[in-house]
C-alpha cells in the first residue's frame, strides 16, 4: 500500500480540494476547481469518475477509519495524480495534484511518458528513504 | 490474421501533396471541416508513421495495407492509388487504449502491441513492453 499518514497538502494541491461527506457526495468544491467541478456539488462522486472508486477508495477509507491526512499516488484518467484525503468536522477534504500523464500520440511518446511516471515514482520512493519503500511503478493500486 | 479492409468508401482521400480533398460519408463529423488542409498539419506527429507507406502505395502504384498505432488507436490502413494521383485511404479500427485505470492500460496496451505486426515500429513496440513490463511487475 502506497498511502502514507502526512500533514497538509502543499503548493497548488492545497487550494485545489473537494469536500466528500460520509457517502462520498461532493459537499464542496474549492474556489480554484470550482469551473471544472462545481456542477458536480451534490453529485456522488463515483457516478462521474467510472472505475475511480477502486482506486481512490482506499485512500479515502483509510483516512476516515485512522481519522488522519493520507496521502497515496495513484494512476487514473491517463494521469498520474497524488491524492491527499484529510478528514474534517465537516466531511474528507480531497486534495489532487497531477505528477505526470499519459502521451498516447505515438507508441514512443507513449514510452517517454511511462518512464516519467515510472521516474515520478523512482523519485517519490528515494524522497521517503525507505529502504523497503517500491522503486518503480509499485506504488500504483 | 491479416484481414483486408473492406470499407466501400474511403476514409479520406489525398491529393498528391497529402492534402485532404476528399471525406467518406462516415468521417464527414471528423473529417470535414479538415478538407483543403494537409494531413500532417491536423494530426501532429503522424507524418513519419504514415507518410511512407503513402509515398510507397504512390511509388508502386500498388496497394498498400498496413497496422498503425496513433494518437491511442490502432488501426488497419489500406492506402490505394489512383490513376489521377490521388491516394484513398481505407480505415478498420482495430484497438484504442484504455487509459482509465492501470489494470486497463495493461490489457489495451498488451492487446495494442500484439496487433502491430510491422517490423518498423518494433523498437518503439519493445521499448513500450518494457516499460509495460515494470509496470506489471508493481502492481
Amino acid at each position: 500500500m502506497s498511502n502514507q499518514a502526512i500533514g497538509a497538502p502543499k503548493g497548488a494541491a492545497r487550494d485545489a480540494y473537494v469536500v466528500l461527506d460520509e457517502h462520498d457526495r461532493i459537499v464542496h468544491v474549492s474556489s480554484v476547481l470550482h469551473s471544472d467541478l462545481g456542477h458536480w456539488t451534490g453529485h456522488v462522486l463515483w457516478d462521474h469518475l467510472p472505475g475511480a472508486r477502486d482506486v481512490y477508495g482506499p485512500c479515502f477509507e483509510e483516512a476516515r477509519s485512522s481519522g488522519r491526512s493520507v496521502e497515496a499516488v495513484v494512476f487514473y484518467a491517463g494521469r498520474l495524480k497524488r491524492l491527499t484525503a484529510l478528514p474534517a468536522a465537516d466531511g474528507l477534504a480531497v486534495h489532487v495534484e497531477r505528477l505526470a500523464e499519459l502521451d498516447v500520440t505515438t507508441l514512443g511518446t507513449l514510452t517517454r511518458s511511462l518512464e516519467r511516471i515510472e521516474a515520478e515514482l523512482d523519485g517519490r520512493a528515494s524522497a521517503r528513504r525507505d529502504p523497503r519503500a517500491p522503486a518503480s511503478l509499485r506504488a500504483l493500486p | 490474421m491479416a484481414v483486408t479492409v473492406e470499407q466501400q468508401a474511403p476514409l479520406v482521400v489525398l491529393d498528391e501533396s497529402d492534402r485532404i480533398v476528399g471525406v467518406g460519408a462516415y468521417a464527414e463529423s471528423q473529417f470535414r471541416p479538415l478538407l483543403g488542409e494537409v494531413m500532417w498539419d491536423c494530426f501532429p506527429g503522424s507524418k513519419p508513421l504514415f507518410k511512407p507507406y503513402y509515398d510507397s502505395a504512390r511509388r508502386t502504384r500498388e496497394a498498400v495495407e498496413f497496422v498503425q498505432f496513433y494518437d491511442g488507436n490502432v488501426a488497419r490502413v489500406r492506402a490505394v492509388p489512383r490513376s489521377d494521383g490521388q491516394l484513398a485511404l481505407y480505415w478498420e479500427p482495430l484497438a484504442r487504449l484504455d487509459t482509465l485505470t492501470l489494470g486497463g492500460l495493461v490489457t489495451s496496451l498488451e492487446r495494442s502491441l500484439e496487433l502491430l505486426d510491422d517490423r518498423r515500429s518494433g523498437l518503439d513496440r519493445q521499448d513500450a513492453r518494457k516499460t509495460l513490463r515494470i509496470i506489471e511487475g508493481g502492481r
